[in-house]
């Protein structure tokens, strides 16, 4: 899939070779343990999976990127845009391990691509498409990329029988060959049940678990949300879970009730730290899964977003580098949160402000100066008419206030919905640092 | 690390090797992943096959060819590329101090001496030519009951292909000028293979811990025996 730079080798030797070496690549705090080298300092370009929308531009979905380097002519702008043809509700991404590919998934026809952001992160290429997903496994809905050493952990939303939410995890190798997969589990009594859901995953290698929450089946996440929230047992089938696997083993251990749709996992980055967090989308609250001092994990519901009454509905977060702040994003009312981390027991929230018309995506700088935010929850949950925005946004953030930097308008510029983002550098431009072990080993994604 | 600072440090380390200096590629320069968990028991879960070993040409000791698959068959294997003047507290010198940990544990492993094999593989050809590698690998390569081959290859032209198959980046870091150093960046892999040259696990810096391998080989050890 890869070609090594050859002359790069011979630079080791020489010491003064012309050649412009591949890409090492950005990121934010969110990240799978395993993916290589962070950058700690300005990263160079953002990349969007966006969902093509019919009639607009080209229609189909694309891997959007933007310049993100302070004082290029072409800061704050589309520089390149990679449309890998039709709609298949284009949702999530992963890097791979080594940072040179980036894997994104659509959730209506399963189709996963990996695109080449190493050779040149300004102009990514597709390397290769998976289509077999849902032949190997049974499993629809390729939602969460993970890297693991050398493969791909992915986790999925439904299956291909019923397209309801029991659904599992798929391993892929990095030459996009498939290798194993492991089903949720499903009435366990004897770890605490499991209702097969799954959404997210958050690895922490040092003490060797793997957390996985819930979200809802092709059925419900296809389905117009007006009608959605119309059909009380279509609202039935959500997940309410949290599980805790044994990552070496990759077998369930410990099945936790969080009701609601827990959804994106982060674990504190801090390492003497030893808890994650979620947010649940329909309770909007925040939980904590923590080890105590007898090592046994426990759950705990430790906050309130919003009012829930009004089903703000929490989407994405994002945990600072040091694990003592964490942005949430709201998607009905276009609201960015900041909550205080400092006592993970009591977060308490002390920044709000809407940032758009309908917010999804949050994503911060490892500095934590920057805040970049996208529009687009899925093609069929989007808000209609004048409220439908379409966007990024990155924000600067003082630790008191959230100043826009710029914006680029998704409609406008024909592009589609804007989703998910990664941030990526070219080498020596934002100088990667190599993490210690041990943060290296509480990384959360 | 990269820049002037790693430049400098490089040609301090070079200068001390010319001058004839004991090569001790770990000492004190080494920082282990924190394993704050007791691994499951072997034969209680699965390695399920990820790829196959990479094969190419590679040297052992002499300028004469060998097949690498030599190295990845017949026996358990654990492989890992590395390159001699590597300082990267969590590259090459974490993957050697825990080779030696590992080859002094197997030595005294009932299951499993006799079965299990080391390899180190340059990254730097250019570098590390069959003397260098013979010299990086000291006394621990004429290991009987434990083998630890210490590798190289002819060129990059040799060794790319190995890379690729293993799917191992490295790539030159480059000063604050955007000038290639001499510092190799790479993620630090080391691939467990069992008898058939097949990879069965693929460790990180983040989780090489000698008491997972250890488990791991017995597995794999346990699962050739049923």
């Amino acid at each position: 899939m890869r070609k090594v730079f050859q002359p790069l080798l011979l630079a080791a030797t020489v010491a003064a070779l012309g050649a412009v070496a591949p890409a090492v690549q950005a990121d934010e705090t969110c990240n799978s343990p395993y993916v290589g080298k962070l950058i700690k300092g300005q990263e160079e370009f953002l990349h969007v999976w966006t969902l093509g929308v019919q009639g607009l531009g080209d229609g189909s979905d694309k891997l959007v990127t933007v310049d993100v380097r302070p004082g290029s002519k072409t800061y704050g702008q589309v520089i390149h845009s990679l449309s890998v043809g039709g709609r298949g509700e284009a949702h999530h991404m992963g890097f791979s391990d080594d940072r040179r590919y980036l894997w994104a998934g659509r959730l209506d026809d399963n189709k996963i691509f990996v695109f080449d952001v190493g050779s040149d992160p300004a102009r990514p290429k597709l390397a290769r498409t998976i289509t077999d997903l849902v032949a190997k496994t049974g499993y629809v809905g390729p939602h969460t990329f993970y890297a693991l050493p050398g493969r791909m952990l992915i986790q999925a939303l439904s299956n291909a029988k019923d397209h309801s939410g029991v659904t599992g995890m798929a391993v892929y190798n990095n030459q996009g060959r498939f290798v194993a997969k492991h089903d949720m589990p499903v009435g366990r009594a004897e770890i605490g049940g499991g209702d097969g859901y799954g959404y997210d995953i958050g690895i922490n290698p040092q003490k060797n678990v793997l957390l996985t929450s819930s979200f809802t089946g092709w059925t419900n996440y296809m389905m117009d949300l007006d009608k959605l929230v119309q059909d009380g047992e279509a609202m039935k089938r959500f997940g309410n879970t949290m599980v805790l696997w044994d990552l070496k083993s990759m077998q369930p251990k410990q099945v936790f009730g969080v009701p609601g749709a827990p959804l994106e996992i982060r674990w504190s980055l801090n390492p003497s730290d030893n808890w994650a967090i979620t947010a649940s989308a329909l309770t909007s609250k925040l939980w904590l899964i923590r080890q105590d001092g007898a090592g046994q994990w426990q759950s705990k519901e430790v906050g309130t977003i919003g009012d829930p009454a009004k089903i703000p509905l929490p989407v994405d977060i994002s945990i600072t580098a040091d694990g003592k702040g964490l942005w949430v994003n709201t998607f009905m009312d276009g609201t960015t949160r900041y909550f205080d981390l400092s006592n993970p027991e009591q977060p308490r929230q002390t920044y709000a402000k809407v940032t758009g018309k309908q917010v999804n995506m949050v994503s911060q700088s490892w500095d934590g100066k920057r805040v970049y935010i996208t529009s687009s929850l899925l093609a069929n949950w989007d808000k209609k008419g004048e409220h439908d925005e379409q966007m990024l946004r990155l924000f600067d953030w003082d630790g008191k206030e959230l100043t826009q930097r710029f914006e680029v308008d998704f409609y406008k510029l024909q592009l589609g919905r804007a989703h998910h983002m990664k941030f990526s550098a070219r080498p020596g431009a934002a100088r990667a640092e190599a993490g210690t072990p041990q943060q290296v080993a509480a990384a959360p994604r | 690390m990269g820049g002037s600072r790693a430049a400098a440090g490089l040609l301090l380390a070079l200068a001390s090797a010319a001058l004839g200096a004991q090569f001790e590629p770990a000492k004190g320069l080494v920082a282990r992943p924190r394993q704050d968990f007791v691994p499951p028991a072997p034969g209680t879960y699965a390695l399920p096959p990820i790829q196959d070993a990479a094969d190419g040409w590679v040297l052992d000791g002499s300028w004469w060819p060998r097949r690498l698959a030599g190295y990845t068959h017949g026996s358990l294997t654990l492989l890992s590329f590395v390159y001699t003047y590597c300082t990267d507290p969590i590259g090459c010198p974490l993957a050697y101090e825990t080779f030696a940990e590992l080859q002094d544990r197997l030595r005294a492993d009932p299951l499993l001496r006799g079965r299990v094999r080391l390899v180190s593989l340059s990254f730097d050809p250019s570098h590390d030519t069959p003397a260098q590698m013979k010299l990086y690998g000291g006394a621990r390569a004429r290991d009987p009951l434990v083998p630890w081959a210490f590798l190289t290859t002819y060129s990059v032209r040799w060794l790319t292909p190995i890379l690729d198959g293993f799917g191992q980046d490295v790539e030159v870091e480059l000063d604050a000028q955007g000038r290639p150093t001499r510092t190799l960046a790479h993620m630090l892999k080391v691939f467990l293979i069992d008898e058939r040259g097949r990879v069965r696990e693929v460790y990180s810096a983040a989780f090489l811990h000698p008491e997972v391998m250890l488990n791991d080989l017995r597995t794999l050890a346990l699962d050739a025996a049923r």
